[in-house]
């Protein structure tokens, strides 16, 4: 396969689809993954887990996938809650925040008298009128009004059903405001590199391996990455030939994957 | 323009002949006028997502217009009647104020979403359960899709933002019914043939009276229909000017009837 045509230092593992499925409680993890983890870890390749998660801080992210059997370092996870908290710093910029409680922490840093943008992640029940509106009225007092998303999914599958993700109540304040949001997450294009500087590799010996055919393998290519699919968590079959996305590589699961680059490397 | 039978004559409320609580000076003798007319229709057309027919009669007659409530054809009168020629079975979400414009229509297993202004409304779980029926197929209906309009305390979010997060989320668009999409001027008219069951009106016979540029007089003239520009309420010095089809531009609903009579005595 010609992802593997170059040589490889790094990996972009996705989470969800990739080391477990979501269902009741933490989930299920996908078997085959837990060990090719584990023998990941022991390589001397270099991973980072890259998810929109924006529920959660990464420690209580790492906890939940320790309890699915994955031994993961906090720093080795890649969310967008961090990576807008270094954009917030490097900009100078005071949020104001319509998140999930889970994942305030990230932002302890800050002042947030007097905020000069809006960070918005998947809030779930705090996307209220009310919540929304003061994010709205502070916007349009804003000279040059900023709204920064973590992630920009549309709806995503709960046990009790389907859940409207941030990027539809994105979507309702950029209609408002008449703005785009800065969006902080896969697929853009950015985010994957940010968690590559974040290995100190480069681009060119990076593979990114997802189970989403436009938001973990299209994204990863426009970033210049090799973009590996998995054919679990939300693969579809008719994906074999997608209109838009060609894969660098096909495999089973995480498992294969991991079979194929260490015996390369040891070869 | 020439005449052969009668004229519908619909007319705006807010800022064509009344302003909050008060009547445009000469408006009450002007429909007075109108009424009068053997060979005029009237009715009184507005977007409204928060007041109900009932409340806006009894401020119109609290003022001194002599106005029937069958008379008032609103953006809900015009999304209800969406709901019973399509046969639908809506969730409504609006404010309990507006929900008696919707009594006796069946609710029970919803295959339809109308969506108003409705901040009580416009919580997670609730536009969740509206996500899942749209995204299952149910007609998206919005009453308007304005962006933000002026409360007591500052701007706050109208209905369109969150129409737009659903239109987004499930890649559908939304049919809207108020004004100035033709169907509303149509479906008005519609409700004038309904009570003179005898006799067609078409849109050549109509003339819509409003102090809106865009939703009333570019709105009608689109939808077939003549229309007079009067200088009250929301105009502003040029609004003429943005609007295609060159029609009257009159100080005010009285010149406006004047300009009526002696189209009808001319024909
Ligand atoms: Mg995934
Ligand atoms: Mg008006």
């Amino acid at each position: 396969m010609n992802w593997l045509s170059k040589p490889v230092r790094g990996l972009l593992l996705d989470i969800t689809g990739v080391l477990y499925n979501s269902g009741e409680g933490d989930g299920v993890a996908i078997a085959s993954s837990i060990e090719a983890v584990k023998r990941l870890q022991a390589s001397d390749l270099k991973i980072r887990f890259v998810s929109n998660e924006s529920s959660n801080t990464r420690a209580k992210l790492a906890a939940k996938l320790g309890r699915l059997g994955f031994e993961i370092q906090e720093e080795q996870l890649f969310t967008p809650a961090p990576a807008a908290a270094s954009y917030l710093r490097q900009h100078g910029l005071r949020p104001h925040l319509l998140v999930h409680p889970g994942v305030q922490d990230e932002f302890a840093e800050f002042d947030m008298t007097d905020p000069n943008c809006v960070v918005m992640g998947d809030a779930e029940r705090e996307f209220t009128y009310q919540n929304l509106n003061t994010a709205f009225q502070l916007l349009i007092k804003l000279d040059r009004p900023q709204l920064i998303t973590l992630g920009y999914g549309k709806y995503y599958m709960e046990t009790d059903g389907l859940k409207l993700d941030v990027g539809a109540y994105a979507k309702a304040l950029e209609y408002a405001c008449d703005i785009q949001s800065l969006v902080i997450g896969k697929p853009n294009a950015e985010y994957f590199s940010a968690a590559v500087a974040d290995m100190q590799l480069t681009i060119d010996e990076t593979v990114m391996i997802g189970d989403d055919i436009l938001s973990d393998i299209g994204g990863a290519q426009k970033a210049g990455l090799r973009g590996v699919q998995v054919r679990t968590g939300k693969w579809r079959p008719q994906w074999e030939n997608h209109p838009i996305v060609t894969p660098d590589g096909i495999v089973d699961n995480l498992a294969e994957a991991v079979n194929l680059l260490l015996a390369q490397n040891a070869a | 323009m020439t005449l052969k039978k009668k004229l519908a004559v619909l007319i705006d409320l807010s800022g064509t002949i009344h302003i909050e609580d008060c009547a445009i000076k000469g408006a009450i003798e002007a429909i007075g006028r109108l009424r009068a007319n053997p060979r005029v229709r009237m009715r009184f057309v507005t977007n409204t997502t928060k007041e109900s027919i009932g409340r806006l009669h009894s401020r119109l007659q609290k003022i001194g217009f002599d106005i029937a409530k069958h008379e008032i054809f609103t953006s809900m009168s015009a999304a209800r009647r969406l709901v019973e020629n399509e046969r639908l079975r809506p969730m409504l979400l609006l404010e309990d104020v507006a929900l008696e414009d919707f009594e006796g229509i069946d609710t029970t297993n919803p295959n339809a979403v109308v969506i108003g202004l409705a901040p009580s409304q416009f919580y997670a779980e609730r536009m969740n359960e509206a996500f899942r029926l749209v995204l299952d197929g149910a007609k998206l209906i919005a009453i308007h899709k304005a962006r933000y309009f002026k409360s007591a305390d500052g701007m706050a979010l109208g209905p369109g933002p969150f129409v737009q997060a659903l239109e987004f989320a499930t890649d559908t668009k939304a049919t809207v019914v108020g004004k100035p999409e033709s169907a509303f001027f149509h479906m008005a008219l519609q409700s004038l043939m309904d009570e003179e069951s005898a006799e067609e009106i078409s849109a050549e016979d109509a003339v819509m009276i409003g102090d809106d540029a865009r939703d009333d007089v570019q709105g009608a003239l689109d939808a077939g229909m003549k229309a007079i520009l009067v200088k009250t309420g929301k105009y502003r010095d040029g609004d003429e000017r943005k609007i295609t089809g060159d029609p009257p531009a009159l100080d005010s609903i009285v010149d406006a009837v004047d300009y009526i009579e002696r189209l009808i005595d001319n024909s």
